[in-house]
C-alpha cells in the first residue's frame, strides 16, 4: 500500500526520517546477530537502509517499520549469503517433543538453584557463544523471540514463516542450546558430569 | 515422566507445554490449569525453574548496541545520494 496521494516527496522523505532511521540500533544489532561479524553487519545495515528508503512508498503508513525494516535485513542477509536451501521444519506434535527432549536432558541433574547457575559469570559468554554457533534458522529465531522479546507472531512476520514454524524452530534452537549449555556446565565443573548424575 | 494428577492436567502435559507457558502463549485456562498443577507439584516445579532461569539467562544476553556514529553517517550520505531530502540527522 503506499502513503496518501497527495504526500509529496519531500514529505514522504521526512516521514521515512521519522519513522524509519530511530530504528537504526534496533537494525544495527540485529545486523550483528545475523552476520557475527562487525564489517558485514555495516555492510548490512547500509543496504537495508537504502533498500527501505526505495521501497518506502510501499511502507503501510501506521504499521511497524522496525518490523518492516528487520524484514529486509533478513531478506537481505539471507539473499547476500546466496543460502537460500529449502528448510523442511517440523510441526507443533514435533514442538512438543522438543519441549519433553529438552527437559529430559536436565531431568537427572540434581536439584540447585538453575538462576546461580545460569547468571554465574563464566556462563554468560559461554550463552553467547553457543547462541552465535548455532545454525540457522534457529539462530534467527532465538534471537528475535528470547533475546529481543518478540513475540511469536512478529517472530513469524518478520521471517516471513508461519508461527507453528516459529514454535518448532524455537523449541529446537533452544533445545540445542541447552544441551551446549549443559555440557559447558559440566566441563567446568559447574555441574557433576554424567557420572554423578542422579537417577529419576 | 509420571502421570501424576496434580488438578486437571498431568505431568506429561504441563511438562509438554512449559515453554508454551513461559512464553505466555496458552489460552487463559490453560494458563491458570498449569499455573495451578507447578503450584502443587514437587515433580514438575524443578523443571519449571530450569526452563525459567533458562530463558531468563538468554534475555540477559541481549546487549544495547549503538550505530558507529561513522556507520551511521556513511548510512546518511548514501541515502542523500539516492536521493533522500532534507534530512535533517547528521
Amino acid at each position: 500500500m503506499t502513503a496518501a496521494p497527495e504526500e509529496s516527496k519531500k514529505e514522504q522523505d521526512q516521514r521515512f526520517e521519522r519513522e524509519a532511521l530511530p530504528w537504526m540500533d534496533d537494525v544495527y544489532r540485529f545486523a550483528k546477530w545475523l552476520t557475527r561479524n562487525d564489517a558485514d553487519a555495516d555492510d548490512l545495515v547500509q543496504e537495508t537502509y537504502l533498500r527501505a528508503y526505495r521501497s518506502w512508498h510501499t511502507f503501510q503508513p501506521g504499521s511497524d517499520a522496525r518490523r518492516w525494516l528487520f524484514t529486509i535485513c533478513r531478506n537481505v542477509y539471507l539473499r547476500n549469503r546466496e543460502r537460500e536451501r529449502r528448510i523442511v521444519d517440523t510441526g507443533g506434535d514435533d514442538a512438543k517433543l522438543e519441549t519433553l527432549a529438552a527437559v529430559q536432558s536436565h531431568a537427572d541433574l540434581p536439584s540447585r538453584s538453575w538462576d546461580d547457575v545460569f547468571g554465574a559469570v563464566d556462563l554468560g559468554p559461554a550463552i553467547e557463544r553457543a547462541i552465535s554457533e548455532l545454525g540457522e534458522p534457529y539462530r534467527s529465531t532465538v534471537l528475535l523471540v528470547d533475546v529481543d522479546g518478540q513475540s511469536y507472531e512478529e517472530a513469524a512476520s518478520i521471517l516471513d514463516v508461519p508461527v507453528g514454524t516459529i514454535r518448532s524452530r524455537l523449541f529446537r534452537g533452544r533445545r540445542l542450546l541447552q544441551e551446549a549449555l549443559l555440557a559447558h556446565a559440566r566441563d567446568s565443573g559447574m555441574l557433576p558430569s554424567g557420572d554423578g548424575r542422579h537417577g529419576s | 515422566m509420571k502421570k501424576l494428577d496434580c488438578g486437571s492436567v498431568d505431568c506429561t502435559q504441563v511438562v509438554s507445554q512449559l515453554w508454551d507457558y513461559l512464553d505466555g502463549e496458552l489460552t487463559e485456562e490453560r494458563m491458570r490449569d498449569i499455573q495451578t498443577h507447578l503450584t502443587a507439584c514437587a515433580g514438575c516445579f524443578p523443571h519449571f525453574d530450569f526452563e525459567r532461569a533458562f530463558l531468563k539467562a538468554l534475555a540477559a544476553t541481549r546487549k544495547e548496541d549503538r550505530m558507529p556514529g561513522v556507520l551511521r553517517a556513511r548510512i546518511m550520505e548514501k541515502l542523500r545520494e539516492a536521493g533522500c531530502e532534507g534530512l535533517t540527522s547528521p
